[in-house]
């Protein structure tokens, strides 16, 4: 101790008077530097890289206040009920569900926040990297991936790669941004696997991506591009895939073997959380029928009229949690806080009905999602795999397409791929509107509602607590926080 | 058996040491059987040892021989000089004078002279002769009234200084149970806030001088204990603090740089001034009660069920289950002395501090040398400074206090069923959303912590020459905290679903600072002095910590234990480390001129480079200059005898609050499972992340600040005081800046923008404010005297005047929504450009319908007004003194007005919606009865309560006997109380200003938030102390 000091009192003037610590350089000791990353010769860094830029995308797109919360909130498929105090939260959910939103709402800014950092990262990567070229092939299609959102939620979004320069960044036109998607995707498809990946980009998910964004074309640019559609369709059809013969396979707790998966979000509770539907949609009673480790948030519900649509012969309904609730021993749970003029009393009950929206939706009301599997003693995180992209999505695509173009035949074959596994009748004759419902049958709860009512422009239609709504409703403001920070971004019109 | 041994061996001839040693180790043994022992042991004890003292000095008064008398008088005014030493030369013997300036001392034969001597007084030689009774006229000694301030880098005659500088003494500190120095100051000093919500014994103080100046962390002033630059208040007690000096404006603070922007306050140790042989040893014991205070009123069981509320057939007043009355303890000892050119203090001071609910407690052992030793005829002079501390605190779950006042009256505590005996521990629980029994949310939670501090620091002085003297400094500052939590397998909230959690933390803190100084002063002409102060500073500060959490328990093990959680990945659990460090070196360099004591001039400058700067931005340069001139030398003023005129103006700044945001550190991210399968482990690694883009540009935030200000003082001394005006901009503001995210990053080109934050200098804050203090000198005649003094601050509220850093920026933030239920997304703060800081907006509350619905202005976001603001227009401070005979009675005023206050109980909890079925309401004078409201809580301008507020904040009552014992000094008994009242129109818990936010933000943004009173703020408590102080010599 006496020594050090000793030496303390004396070094330190001395190595001062030398001149030699004046500047200080930080050193960096719990974490690692840009030039760390650069000097690195550890061979399972790029890997671990490119899966940090997927984990990006992983991120949150299951959780609360997500894209896929604005999507399906907006949509006429689920809507979060104001029970009393619970649930008003400024009104938010209120107006996501009436369709009167505000550039403000914070769940926009993380939605965007969600796509663009996963951006950034992707540039970074391919400045970090530029001579790998499967990896240069799969990020670029990776990042069209997320444009893909961005063109779908916000149309006019500006476009950054890894040559941009120059501070922020304006606006493109929504005709660029699929420009830029659709060349992204044929510059690089070819140089993709096309062996299962599963959670990774090969070549077919690279064409789902390709169908989806033709299927659109209309809406994105006017110009429809239906027998594109088909074409790249059919290009996953061809794939390494089949339809399981058991629908909810798909979506259970560890479903990474599931055959019909072409693009997932490989959700863990321990190595990538964010999935957290079993508590934004569960009572807080239901901790006791799945033995959660924590109480859920009694948010989430479908609307009735949606699950009307549903035959009750149809394996999917199932996808809906109704009726009595149990608590794991068996034993029936009650809700002793049940409002008093709650027709089904304190014995904890899920009706399909909800009697209102704001400001006193009864507590049960309201089927829950339960699509996919809750395991007993789930964490608040699932690890339930969330498909991007499944095959039967690609059937209902490769139909819709085929069917605009006047090829019915080609349509009910392919449609009724789908509804035969579903447990249904075929097909004999089909109408859009039947195409319509049978894409909200099957991709209940996997954030395709809004885009396909937008397709068939029943959008802006009035449903359950909710009015006829502008057309500009269509796309999403940016967010205010975005705007905020970047004063070069212009507000899409109406807003 | 303890006593008598005491007693033995303070007759014999080394009295004072010895004595101190057994009443040392009597304490000691009394503090380490302490623990294990129950409260009404601990009060016999405390009993014990004060009787002990009592007994034991007045044995020793009756061992003398013949008794002499007199009286101490001051030469000029006649009046009685109390506290003098009167002392028997050549030996150890003697006593102080008592209020009227009386001694009584016993004296041996062959005694012959006698010393008086006092502070400020020259020191007179009396003969003894025959004589029984003495007058002895002190005169005054003129150098040593020019009292002196401590001011960075050495102290400076009062009279000299030329910029906003208060020193506070010991007289004028805060009566009462006071742990922690911050309080010593509550009220005591214009422009300071110091304020603590609630009365959690475990909470530190918030701390803010002239309002808020940055964004970032260090909002509160940098301490500097004895020279050490920013250390930790818990490494000293209250009771060793000599003078607390705060450096208000820019100029006096600029000396310390770039962490001078918050204010300076400089705290100075107890040291003995003595060099006479003599042993000054003090004891000072006290015993405190608290109770809880200001509860809201809720409903009773009855009105609950009444109003339709689920009964569930209990009558049960939670707050009264949760809290009890508590008593803590407090003994300080302390010896000080010296001889020829050895001084030493050393003291120990013990608290134990109860809090009002069971499991919230707070023990403190401070230990404390001093040691000064000179040789060299003194012109070569050592210091050691050491300072040790332990502080073990528990806490609960603040959420005890919310649901002890909302959670529904007519469950009983305790249920005898099996599921309830096998579940929850056979509390009562019931699946409800947000419901959680508090008693036991209190007792099957738990949280402790266990710090330990050594501040050591080692000085060395050489005078060259009289007049050049050279000076280095070494000190190292040590803080380890290690800290547990405990969620039972039978806590509902938490460790239930977790099947038990539990968790243990390290955090360890060093700082070592090397400062050299050289000092010259000169007299350059006639009348023109100056003196040169110039020095370098080397710090290095290093942080680490590691901690991990586990879950699943077969046995409530706790943090004992973490191996025996089987779960130790996933929710509800943690492994982590950390550790970063940093460096700052610095040189510096001060003029001061007085000429002819009329005009004085002082000008400063440092330099200062910091390692967690960008490297574009290495150095700052931090330059003030004051100059003031004292009126009363050049012209006639009549009444004033000072008239000083003072203006200075100063450049501080505020370090980035971590020292890597400048590289764009990669830090962990996502678990990455290379091949999703996660059966296969030898794939998994931790992603890498860069959580805030680099900034190559950072830099420190600049404070520039203009003050003008005037001393005075009239009528003889009689009254004196001061007034200050300051201006203060603030630019380059550090902020975590939202920007685009994926977009090219401006800082560091050629990159994108990972993160959705970039650390930034932004522009601007302004703010100003006008203070005022007064204070009188021993008012009144004959025995009353009375010692008033007074001090208020006017704010001008912080304005933004600008966010933005060339193109980047916003023009607004919105923060602080209430919470859950239902108002998770409503931010209920907006801090506008062109406007004050923390401004409540919201809907405007303009009726009630019949039915009990809101009749709200809007319930559009974008057309909220403007509600109220959390800050205060105004604080002040009215102390009071008053000496009768050999009573004394202090009582302190203190209050604030024009701030406002979201009160979240009545914003959640006073309609009568559906969730009042669930939860208790509050029912407070401001709750609308008639109609009750009807509507689900929503935030208006209801739920802003005007705040201002008059507080008693402390009084004591004391008495001191007179000692005829010439080993006795003083012998003092007080009674103490704190918080006895509050006129205010706010009706939640506590009217204090609130300059943080307890639950917003991720640190760097709680003080954009003021002014919220949230649910799980600690019930307010009244204390009432009982306590002793005796001097030996």
């Amino acid at each position: 101790m006496l020594k050090s000091i000793r030496k303390t009192f004396l070094l330190i003037p001395v190595v001062f008077l030398l001149g030699s610590c004046w500047e200080l350089e930080q050193e960096v000791l719990d974490g690692v530097t840009p030039e760390d990353v650069a000097n690195s010769n550890n061979p399972q860094l790029i890997d671990v890289l490119k899966a940090s830029a997927y984990s990006r995308i992983v991120g949150s797109w299951g959780g609360h206040n997500s894209i896929w919360s604005i999507n399906e909130v907006s949509s006429d498929e689920m809507a979060i009920p104001q029970k009393g105090a619970d649930w008003e939260d400024g009104g938010l959910w209120l107006r996501a569900h009436r369709h009167t939103w505000a550039p403000s709402d914070e769940a926009f800014n993380n939605s965007w926040n969600y796509c663009y950092t996963a951006i950034g990262e992707i540039n970074n990567l391919m400045i970090s990297f530029p001579d790998v070229a499967a990896l240069n092939a799969e990020l670029r299609v990776l990042r069209a991936l997320v444009y893909l959102w961005l063109i779908d939620n916000w149309g006019n979004v500006p476009i950054i790669t890894e040559t941009s320069s120059g501070g922020n960044p304006t606006n493109n036109s929504r005709q660029e941004v699929f420009d830029f998607i659709e060349s992204s995707i044929l510059e690089n498809v070819d140089l993709l696997p096309k062996e299962d990946t599963k959670s990774t980009m090969n070549y077919y998910s690279a064409h789902a991506i390709l169908a989806k964004l033709y299927l659109n074309a209309e809406v994105y640019t006017g110009t429809p591009r239906w027998a594109d559609a088909e074409a790249a369709a059919d290009v996953v059809i061809s794939g390494p895939y089949s339809l399981s013969s058991n629908f909810f396979s798909n979506f259970a707790t560890r479903n990474g073997g599931s055959t019909e998966n072409i693009l997932t979000l490989p959700y863990d509770e321990n190595n990538a959380g964010g999935f957290n539907l079993a508590q934004m949609t569960l009572h807080y009673l239901s901790q006791n029928t799945y033995n959660l480790q924590e109480q859920p948030w009694n948010g989430y519900a479908s609307l009735e009229e949606f699950y009307n649509k549903f035959d009750d012969n149809d394996v999917r309904k199932s996808a809906f949690i109704v009726g009595p609730q149990f608590a794991a021993d068996g034993t029936r749970l009650r809700d002793i806080s049940a409002e008093a003029d709650d027709p089904d009393g304190e014995p904890l009950t899920f009706t399909p009905e909800i009697n209102m929206l704001a400001p006193n939706a009864f507590r049960q009301a309201g089927a829950r999602v339960g699509k996919f599997e809750f395991a007993s003693g789930a964490a608040s995180s699932l690890s339930n795999d969330y498909p991007l992209f499944r095959l039967a999505e690609m059937y209902l695509t490769k139909g819709e397409a085929a069917f605009r173009q006047g090829k019915t035949d080609v349509a009910l074959a392919a449609i009724n791929m789908v509804r035969e596994r579903a447990g249904m009748p075929a097909f004999t004759s089909l109408t859009l509107e039947d195409i319509y419902d049978e894409r909200g049958r099957e991709m209940f709860a996997e954030a395709s509602r809004r885009t396909d009512q937008i397709r068939f422009g029943t959008w802006n239609d009035p449903w359950w607590e909710k009015g006829q709504s502008e057309p500009f409703r269509a796309l999403f403001p940016i967010p205010l926080q975005q705007i905020n920070a970047n004063p070069n971004l212009t507000q899409n019109p109406g807003y | 058996m303890d006593r008598v041994q005491f007693l033995n061996i303070a007759k014999s001839k080394n009295k004072q040491h010895i004595s101190f040693e057994i009443k040392y180790s009597y304490l000691f043994r009394f503090l380490l059987t302490k623990n294990s022992m129950r409260n009404y042991l601990q009060k016999f004890k405390t009993l014990a040892l004060a009787l002990t003292l009592l007994f034991g000095v007045s044995i020793m008064t009756n061992a003398q021989n013949r008794t002499i008398t007199g009286t101490v008088l001051d030469a000029s005014l006649g009046d009685p000089v109390p506290g003098a030493t009167v002392l028997i030369k050549g030996t150890t013997r003697g006593v102080a004078t008592d209020l009227d300036g009386k001694f009584t001392l016993e004296i041996q034969p062959g005694d012959q002279i006698l010393v008086i001597s006092f502070v400020g007084y020259l020191t007179q030689e009396v003969e003894i002769g025959n004589q029984s009774t003495f007058t002895v006229n002190l005169e005054e000694d003129i150098q040593s009234l020019e009292e002196a301030v401590v001011i960075g880098y050495g102290s400076q005659d009062k009279k000299e200084i030329t910029s906003a500088v208060v020193g506070v003494k010991p007289e004028d500190f805060n009566r009462g149970n006071v742990s922690n120095p911050a309080q010593l100051l509550q009220g005591k000093v214009a422009g300071l806030s110091i304020t603590r919500p609630g009365g959690n014994p475990n909470n530190g103080f918030n701390i803010r001088l002239r309002g808020l100046s940055t964004f970032g962390a260090n909002s509160s002033p940098l301490i500097v204990l004895d020279g050490v630059i920013g250390a930790s208040l818990e490494n000293v007690d209250p009771n060793d603090i000599q003078s607390i000096d705060v450096l208000k404006d820019g100029s006096a603070a600029a000396i310390y740089g770039a962490r001078g922007s918050s204010g300076v306050i400089l705290i100075t140790t107890t040291r003995s001034g003595k060099k006479d042989g003599n042993v000054n040893v003090t004891i000072n014991s006290f015993a405190t009660m608290d109770q809880a205070t200001n509860l809201i009123p809720v409903l009773s069981a009855e009105e609950f069920v009444a109003r339709g509320g689920t009964d569930f057939g209990s009558n049960t007043d939670w707050r009264e289950e949760l809290i009890s009355d508590a008593f803590s303890y407090t003994t300080n000892a302390s010896i000080s002395g010296g001889f020829q050119n050895t001084s030493y203090m050393a003291s120990v001071n013990y608290r134990d501090n109860q809090g009002i609910v069971d499991g919230t407690n707070n023990q403190r052992l401070n230990t404390r040398i001093n040691l000064s030793q000179g040789a060299l005829d003194n012109k070569l002079r050592f210091n050691v400074n050491l300072s040790f501390t332990n502080v073990d605190s528990e806490s609960i779950n603040d959420a005890a206090f919310r649901y002890a006042t909302i959670y529904n009256p007519t469950a009983p505590v305790f249920e005898n069923t099996e599921s309830a005996q096998e579940r929850f521990g056979g509390y009562f629980q019931r699946d409800l959303f947000d419901f959680y029994n508090p008693v036991a949310l209190a007792k099957q939670q738990q949280f402790i912590g266990e710090t330990k501090t050594a501040l050591t620091s080692y000085r060395v002085e050489y005078d060259f020459l009289p007049n050049l003297t050279w000076s280095a400094q070494y000190s190292q500052d040590r803080r380890n905290t290690i800290s547990g939590g405990f969620w039972s397998r039978q806590d509902f909230q938490v460790g239930f679903g977790a099947s038990g959690s539990a968790e243990r933390n390290a955090f360890d803190r060093d700082q070592k600072i090397f400062e050299t100084t050289l000092r010259f002063e000169t007299d350059l002409s006639d009348g023109l002095n100056m003196t040169l102060l110039g020095g370098l500073g080397f710090q290095k500060t290093k942080n680490e910590g590691f901690g991990a959490r586990v879950r699943q328990y077969l046995f409530d093990l706790g943090w004992n234990n973490l191996g025996a959680g089987a779960i130790r990945l996933g929710a509800n659990t943690n492994l982590y480390s950390f550790a970063n460090e940093d460096q700052l070196n610095s040189a510096f360099g001060r003029a001061n001129f007085n000429y002819n004591n009329w005009l004085f001039l002082s000008a400063s400058v440092r330099a200062e480079t910091y390692s967690g700067f960008g490297e574009n931005n290495q150095t700052g340069i931090f330059p003030a200059v004051s100059i003031g001139s004292d009126f009363t030398q050049i012209f006639d003023m009549g009444i004033f005898d000072q008239f000083k005129p003072r203006v200075s103006y100063g450049v501080t700044g505020n370090l980035p609050p971590s020292p890597t945001l400048a590289l764009g550190v990669f830090g962990n991210g996502n678990r990455i499972d290379l091949d999703g399968d996660p059966l296969t482990t030898n794939d998994i690694f931790v992603g890498i992340v860069q959580n805030s883009n680099p900034n190559k540009d950072l830099k420190w935030e600049t404070k520039k600040e203009f003050n003008i200000g005037i001393d005075f003082g009239l009528l003889d001394g009689l009254l004196s005081g001061s007034v200050d005006y300051y201006t203060r901009n603030i630019s380059d503001l550090l902020f975590n800046v939202p920007v685009a995210t994926g977009a090219p990053n401006p800082f560091d080109p050629g990159r994108f923008n990972t993160a959705s934050s970039t650390w930034v200098n932004l522009a601007d804050l302004r703010n100003a404010g006008f203070e005022f203090a007064i204070s009188a000198n021993r008012l009144g005649k004959g025995s009353l005297k009375w010692t008033p003094s007074f001090n208020f601050t006017i704010y001008q509220k912080t304005q933004i005047e600008s966010l933005s850093a060339g193109e980047l920026g916003f023009d607004e933030l919105r923060f602080a929504t209430p919470g859950s239920p239902g108002q998770n997304n409503n931010p209920i703060i907006y801090n506008r450009v062109g406007q004050t800081l923390g401004d409540f907006y919201g809907p405007r509350l303009l009726g009630i319908s019949e039915g009990g619905e809101y009749i709200l202005s809007t319930t559009d976001p974008n057309e909220f007004e403007r509600l109220g603001n959390g800050l205060p227009k105004g604080e002040f401070g009215f102390a009071n003194n008053l000496e009768w005979g050999q009573w004394n009675l202090s009582f302190f005023f203190r209050g604030a007005w024009g701030h406002d206050l979201y009160n979240s109980y009545r914003g959640f909890y006073e309609n009568a919606d559906g969730a009042s079925n669930t939860w208790n309401s509050v029912i407070t004078d401001k709750t609308p009865t008639n109609p009750l409201i009807t509507s689900t809580p929503t935030f208006n301008s209801s739920y802003i309560e005007d705040a201002s507020f008059i507080r008693l904040d402390n009084m004591e009552l004391g008495y001191n006997f007179k000692t005829n014992s010439p080993n006795l000094s003083s012998f003092r008994v007080y009674f103490a109380a704190q918080n006895l009242f509050t006129i205010t129109n706010y009706t939640g818990i506590d009217p204090e200003v609130r300059i943080n936010d307890s639950e917003n933000g991720d640190g760097f943004t709680t003080s954009l938030s003021p002014g919220i009173e949230r649910r799980n703020t600690y019930f307010q408590t009244r204390s009432f102390t009982l306590g002793l102080t005796v001097n030996f010599k």
